[in-house]
């Protein structure tokens, strides 16, 4: 198929695995969703800095005029450059037919780029809001956290698989049926 | 020094998953739908090489851990959340950085929603304390729910069936 991956499943999370390994053994284990926080933070402590310290859990991240980007937050910027790198590299850069839409997505929806824009966003609102209720995502919870045994990544990971098949199937009914 | 090794840790792994397919929308709604298995299987054998590798530092002392403690309903609740927005964006908020750096301006309007959902979560955050406080089990694991003095006699097994998993019972439907 036209995207088929590069590395089969079996390379790239045995790498994968290796370099989670490398980070926790350096650093912590891995995780992204709360640089996104820290984003936010970074943004609001320099734009409205008495809204960023009334706020308890803003608060918690960044800090005024210090753009506090720490090591998380160069590992997920990291992780920009390596896809795009890699993306370039193996001339998949901009790859998909329509850059706004996946063509899955088109088939099913149609040539809408605005509604997918709007599904794109407001799927990242829930991801996030999920994510930070939580305490972790797919990489800290997920991975990083199952890795570790962790009873509540078990529980995280059951869940998003629960509540992503129920609307996977709602969204593509007529590729299912 | 601590940043620069975070650019490059994050630069290889951006790298390893944007090659395993990993930010394809196409790969992600497939899992979802349960008809194409890669990525579940790119995930189960990530968690089969890790688990060891940790729970192997930790043997020697060298694993930071860091575990999350375990609030079972706002857990679920908050799992519940992420899958719907898993399955209606089609990324997750790591792939959706890798899917931007590909060029795909979709994944770009995630990355906007996410940073909108965690400055949503800051503004109710002091009313989700029921949530996070009730069920609470502290950071458990499996090794101390069993009782087993090193979580490495857990992770062996665990691993174990992770790798019959992917290798010997989950099949692509298509495969």
């Amino acid at each position: 198929m036209h995207d088929a991956p590069v590395l089969s499943w079996k390379v790239a999370g045995l790498l994968l695995g290796l370099l989670v390994i490398l980070a926790t053994a350096l650093v912590k284990p891995f995780g992204v969703s709360t640089q996104y926080v820290v984003t936010d933070a970074i943004v609001l402590h320099n734009a409205a800095p008495t809204v960023a310290e009334a706020n308890e859990y803003i608060n918690k991240y960044g800090e005024k005029s210090d753009w506090g980007v720490g090591y998380g937050w160069m590992l997920v910027l990291g992780m920009f450059l390596g896809s795009g790198i890699s993306a370039l590299v193996t001339r998949r850069f901009r790859q998909r037919e329509t850059a706004s839409m996946p063509s899955m997505w088109k088939e099913q929806f149609g040539n809408h780029p605005g509604k997918r824009f709007l599904h794109a966003f407001i799927g990242g609102v829930l991801l996030l809001f999920g994510a930070r209720l939580a305490g972790g995502c797919t990489s800290g919870h997920m991975i990083s956290g199952i890795s570790q045994l962790t009873v509540g990544s078990f529980v995280f990971g059951a869940s998003i698989f629960a509540s992503g098949i129920v609307t996977a199937r709602m969204l593509y009914k007529k590729v299912m049926s | 020094m601590k940043l620069l090794l975070g650019l490059a840790i994050g630069t290889a792994i951006g790298a390893v998953m944007q090659l395993g397919g990993a930010s394809s929308y196409r790969k992600i709604l497939g899992s979802l739908l349960l008809k194409d298995m890669t990525i579940i299987k790119l995930i189960l054998m990530t968690i089969a090489v890790t688990t060891v590798g940790i729970y192997a530092l930790d043997l020697v002392d060298l694993a930071n851990m860091d575990i999350k403690p375990t609030y079972v309903l706002g857990i679920i609740i908050a799992g519940l959340i992420f899958g719907v927005g898993f399955a209606i964006s089609g990324y997750c908020p790591g792939t959706c950085v890798l899917a931007s750096a590909e060029g795909k301006t979709d994944a770009m309007f995630t990355i906007l929603g996410g940073l909108v959902g965690a400055a949503l979560y800051a503004v109710v955050y002091p009313f989700m304390a029921p949530l996070i406080n009730l069920t609470n089990y502290g950071e458990i694991t499996l090794a101390t729910v069993f009782n087993v003095s090193n979580g490495i006699w857990i992770a062996i097994p665990f691993s174990a069936i992770l790798l019959l998993l992917v290798f010997r019972v989950l099949k692509d439907r298509y495969e």
